[in-house]
């Protein structure tokens, strides 16, 4: 039986690792949290993910900044590691399903891989075809895992087109009407996304993962 | 009234003749070769198929002959090192072809290989023996870093490997620019925009070290990030040794080049994203403002040349401290990033700094709108920066592949047409 209050503690240590940018802390925190029988699911749902969510807050308010959000997903990422043996299957109530990736002849991921952690904290199942990903790639990564979900990633103006034709893909195989399309990336506007079809373009991680929430609660 | 004479006054915040003009002198105010073709077949200034050569291979930028900056009327013109970001040098032009066909010339040494899937990849110092440091993706347009991060003990960190690029001015190199500097000095009437390196303080491009064979040290663009957080005494140190390093050779390239030179590249380092800075205003205070009072002052203090900063993205808060850290010109002005519309920056910091950029935006309007809003957006520009000087137009970084060349056109003959002082 586990003590109330240390639980309580220890998922509080669990948000404040990634809050405080503790990347050294984060390894042992999750290993304490495993041996106090706290399950994995809730070490990240109530642990780290809320320390995600403060992140997320203080980057929309200007306090943390790209360094900031970069770390604490690299914290998340390293802290995940530890407590990936001891999810079980039963446990595991993921939100929503999410493919996501960088558009063909665009390597760029940093924004992307941010968004990638986010969700992930925030409860989804998040397939990452990385970079370069073509629209076939996307249209077959729908056609297997059935996501919720399409989420694509463009720095370049040069690239940003790929997003139409993905979207067109999914159109010709039917498969537009099945899933929600958020995009994001430096060039990506709101205007952009109502002329190619998508439904949102978020101007920042963290609004990404709030609309996608706001979807899957619907 | 001559082209440098026009550069000079708008720099002092002087109304010249009209509104000077920047194409190619900086790897950041240039263009991509593809468009260079374009507009130079356009211009009839070639036969069809007359390769351009590539003078910058990372982000493919083509070469900005004399004859096309006579007819556009260009002012200013480039002093840059022979030697690329990939380690090889600019010399022993070979052929070489774009995805979209385009023919180009590139240096000898820019010894490629495509990959299994179609990928272009490219060695540090054209080296085949050692890993790729950078791919142009299948139907890409300029190469990326690749990441060759090596695992990272963030508690055994050496200042030393991120400085291996950073040395003693070669004599090879000093006599290159002694040279260039006497030829386009007497030979022309351009400003000359010189590009010496080695003063850019975590310039996230510079980072991977694309021509060291195997870079040790922060080398990833994630881990430069995380650096900040979990190490920024390590950046304090890199910088302050590079710092050393640069103002030593500051001096020995004064010595050769003298004040033939009108503005210098001191800054190449992206503060800013599109939508906020990349970093508080306390962390550029801390990291890296200490870095470019000592580089600005010591050229303010020694020498005739304008400080030049080129950050993207969104930069108005930390507008102020540029300034006070002595930089007197601002590039590429990305107005298409948060918080920075025209007016107001004109309006805050015009006494401060000039703008050196911000002519049409690159992202959206010039590849993407109709020549009609493209003039417009030209004219609006001028309109608003060029008044009491202060301004060099240019496009907001550089021209990007697959701009109708209509476009481009009506972009360089909006300048001529709306440039002259008195601006209506």
């Amino acid at each position: 039986m586990i003590d109330l209050k240390k639980e309580a503690e220890i998922l509080a240590k669990l948000r404040d690792v990634v809050v405080d940018m503790d990347y050294e802390g984060v390894s042992s925190a999750c290993k304490e949290a495993i041996e106090t029988g706290i399950p994995a699911y809730r070490a990240v749902s109530e642990g780290m993910a809320k320390g995600m969510e403060i992140v997320g807050e203080k980057y929309e308010s200007s306090e943390y900044f790209l360094a900031e959000l970069i770390m604490a997903g690299e914290i998340m990422k390293k802290g995940m590691k530890v407590l990936q043996p001891y999810f079980r299957s039963d446990e595991v109530r993921k939100k929503g399903k999410v493919v996501i990736g960088t558009v063909r002849r665009d390597l760029h991921d940093i924004g992307k891989n941010i968004f990638s952690s986010l969700l992930s904290a925030a409860g989804f199942e998040v397939m990452d075809f990385g970079v370069d990903v073509p629209a076939e790639k996307f249209v077959d990564a729908v056609r297997q895992y059935d996501p919720d979900i399409v989420a694509m990633s463009a720095l370049l103006s040069t690239t940003m087109p790929e997003m139409e034709n993905v979207i067109k893909a999914l159109e010709d195989a039917k498969f537009r009407e099945k899933v929600k399309v958020i995009i994001g990336g430096a060039p990506i506007t709101r205007e952009y996304a109502k002329k190619i079809g998508a439904d949102f373009a978020a101007k920042n991680a963290v609004e990404g993962v709030n609309i996608c929430n706001s979807w899957m609660s619907r | 009234m001559s082209s440098r004479e026009r550069v000079i006054l708008t720099l002092n915040h002087e109304e010249p003749d009209r509104v000077p003009l920047d194409l190619g002198a900086s790897f950041v105010t240039g263009m991509h070769v593809s468009s260079v073709y374009a507009l130079r077949q356009a211009l009839k200034l070639d036969p069809p198929g007359t390769p351009v050569k590539v003078i910058e291979p990372f982000q493919m930028l083509g070469e900005i002959k004399p004859d096309l900056c006579e007819a556009l009327e260009v002012d200013i013109i480039g002093l840059n090192s022979k030697t690329t970001m990939f380690g090889f040098k600019n010399e022993d032009w070979k052929p070489w072809k774009l995805f979209d066909g385009t023919p180009l010339l590139v240096p000898g040494k820019m010894n490629t290989q495509p990959d299994s899937h179609g990928n272009v990849l490219m060695y540090p110092q054209g080296d085949h023996s050692v890993p790729p440091c950078a791919l142009m993706p299948r139907d890409g347009f300029y190469f990326d870093a690749l990441d060759r991060q090596q695992p990272i003990d963030w508690r055994e960190l050496n200042v030393e490997d991120n400085l291996e690029e950073f040395g003693d001015i070669s004599q090879e190199e000093l006599l290159h620019f002694k040279d260039e500097a006497d030829r386009l000095y007497k030979k022309t009437d351009k400003a000359v925009f010189a590009s010496f390196g080695g003063t850019s303080f975590g310039d996230i491009a510079l980072v991977p070290g694309l021509h060291l064979r195997e870079p040790r040290g922060v080398r990833g663009v994630k881990e430069w990030y995380m650096c900040h957080v979990m190490r920024p005494d390590y950046i304090l140190n890199v910088c302050d040794r590079q710092c050393e390093i640069a103002l030593a050779n500051l001096e020995k390239i004064h010595k050769v080049v003298g004040d033939k030179i009108t503005a210098v590249f001191v800054s190449g380092t992206d503060f800013g994203t599109q939508r906020g800075p990349v970093l508080s205003n306390d962390s550029y205070r801390k990291l890296y403002k200490p870095f470019h009072s000592r580089v600005n002052k010591w050229i303010h203090e020694h020498t005739s040349w304008k400080t030049f900063i080129h950050s993207c993205g969104s930069i108005e808060s930390l507008l102020k401290d540029f300034i006070e850290a002595g930089f007197e010109i601002l590039n590429p002005v990305q107005t298409s990033a948060r918080n920075m519309d025209p007016s107001l920056l004109k309006r805050k910091y015009g006494d401060g700094i000039t703008f050196w950029g911000g002519g049409v935006d690159t992202q959206k309007t010039l590849p993407f709108d109709g020549s009609d809003q493209v003039r417009q957006q030209v004219h609006q520009r001028i309109r608003i920066f060029a008044p009491e000087g202060g301004f060099v137009f240019n496009t907001i970084h550089n021209v990007q592949p697959g701009v109708p060349v209509e476009n481009l056109l009506t972009l360089y003959k909006a300048v001529k047409d709306f440039g002259s002082y008195p601006i209506r």
